[in-house]
């Protein structure tokens, strides 16, 4: 095993060799393992990000006027989905979705949703470059009943259209839309 | 006085001194083998170094991925929804919402009863004041850096979105705008 030698030992003097005791401290090793075995953290949560369009204190460099632009208003209602494209006041489109929903254990999806927001966003998304800081937004429409694990089912639907977005000088995907809940 | 022979036709108690370990195996190769004679020793090393290396390693790893916060605090009256499309999850206050009340990090903060009763979305107070006073806290910590603004909400699959808007817009009106919604992460297809 591991030693320190240095070839003494003569002349009647105690010999300098020594062995290391390497069995305390392989134990003292798998001690520590086991304890941080049994400790460890394996984290399976995740969040889904929306934003509240609050107005915050004044800015210097705040614009006087700013432009309207495109959001998608997704209107939850209890047969059908209603997505509208609206630019301000004026409706630019309107489509509907039927309400079908796919349940994956407890979980409810809907993956038609999903599809159509993403032809949606392909037609009429405006910030599509990868050095656009800015997203495209999307306003839930839900009714006050409805349960919370459907409204994150909508709300997962419409991160699914993902969009390039620039890092420092890498690319990552991420999702094409910031979404925020209608206030009535 | 050699190889075992006895010295007289009695059993005698002293035997002819000589060498007995492992010496009455018949099978020669073996006894061989055993006694040391000849062949190579049959002592091996274990190769312990490796085996230290290979601890460390594991011991570095545990180390590193080491949270001495442990799991994130789940209410054990929440039940999560999954999504797909989930991010990382962040270091924020926690607004837990059950079926019945509003935790702050564990703090009761509100009744989610309360807000179905009156069947309108509603400013809950004590949830905006402990919010407030968690932002206060954060700008006196740190004077120097812009306040983030995150809050995950944890809430249960089952509460009714009125209760979730409420939250929400308390939450953002508290001065956090950045609002996560806490899941479970499911499978993409």
């Amino acid at each position: 095993m591991a030693g320190i030698d240095t070839g003494g030992g003569h002349g009647g003097k105690r010999s300098s060799n020594h062995e290391i005791p390497l069995i305390p401290f392989i134990d003292f090793l798998l001690c520590l393992v086991m304890f941080l075995l049994v400790t460890a953290v394996w984290s399976h949560m995740a969040r889904i990000e929306a934003d509240a369009k609050v107005p915050g204190p004044p800015r210097e460099d705040e614009q006087d006027k700013i432009e309207p632009e495109k959001e998608l208003h997704v209107h939850a209602k209890e047969r059908k989905f209603q997505l509208v494209w609206k630019e301000g006041s004026t409706v630019v489109e309107e489509s509907e979705v039927e309400r079908v929903s796919v349940n994956v254990g407890d979980d409810v999806t809907f993956p038609e949703l999903a599809k159509k927001i993403g032809k949606q966003w392909t037609d009429h998304g405006s910030h599509r470059a990868a050095a656009d800081k800015k997203f495209d937004r999307a306003i839930l429409h839900t009714d006050n009943n409805t349960e919370f694990g459907v409204v994150i089912a909508v709300l997962d639907a419409v991160y699914t259209p993902q969009r390039e977005f620039l890092v420092g000088n890498k690319t990552e995907e991420v999702p094409a839309f910031h979404v925020t809940f209608a206030a009535k | 006085m050699s190889g075992g022979k006895p010295l007289s036709r009695f059993h005698q108690p002293i035997e002819v001194p000589g060498r007995r370990l492992l010496h009455h195996i018949h099978l020669n190769f073996v006894k061989k083998k055993v006694v040391g004679g000849g062949g190579r020793s049959m002592n091996q090393e274990i190769p312990l170094i490796p085996f230290i290396d290979f601890l460390l390693c594991i011991v570095l790893f545990l180390l590193a991925s080491f949270s001495a916060s442990g799991e994130l605090p789940i209410d054990k009256n929440v039940k999560l929804p999954n999504a797909m499309n989930a991010i990382e999850m962040m270091e924020a206050p926690i607004v837990a919402v059950t079926a019945t009340q509003i935790l702050v990090d564990g703090i009761p903060a509100g009744s989610t009863r309360a807000i179905i009763d009156s069947n309108t979305k509603q400013k809950i107070e004590e949830l905006s004041e402990i919010l407030k006073n968690k932002r206060e806290l954060w700008k006196q910590l740190k004077p120097n850096e812009p306040f983030p603004g995150n809050v995950i909400l944890q809430v249960d699959r089952k509460v009714p979105a009125l209760v979730v808007k409420s939250v929400f817009q308390t939450a953002a009106f508290a001065g956090y705008p950045a609002v996560s919604f806490m899941v479970g992460r499911l499978a993409k297809e």
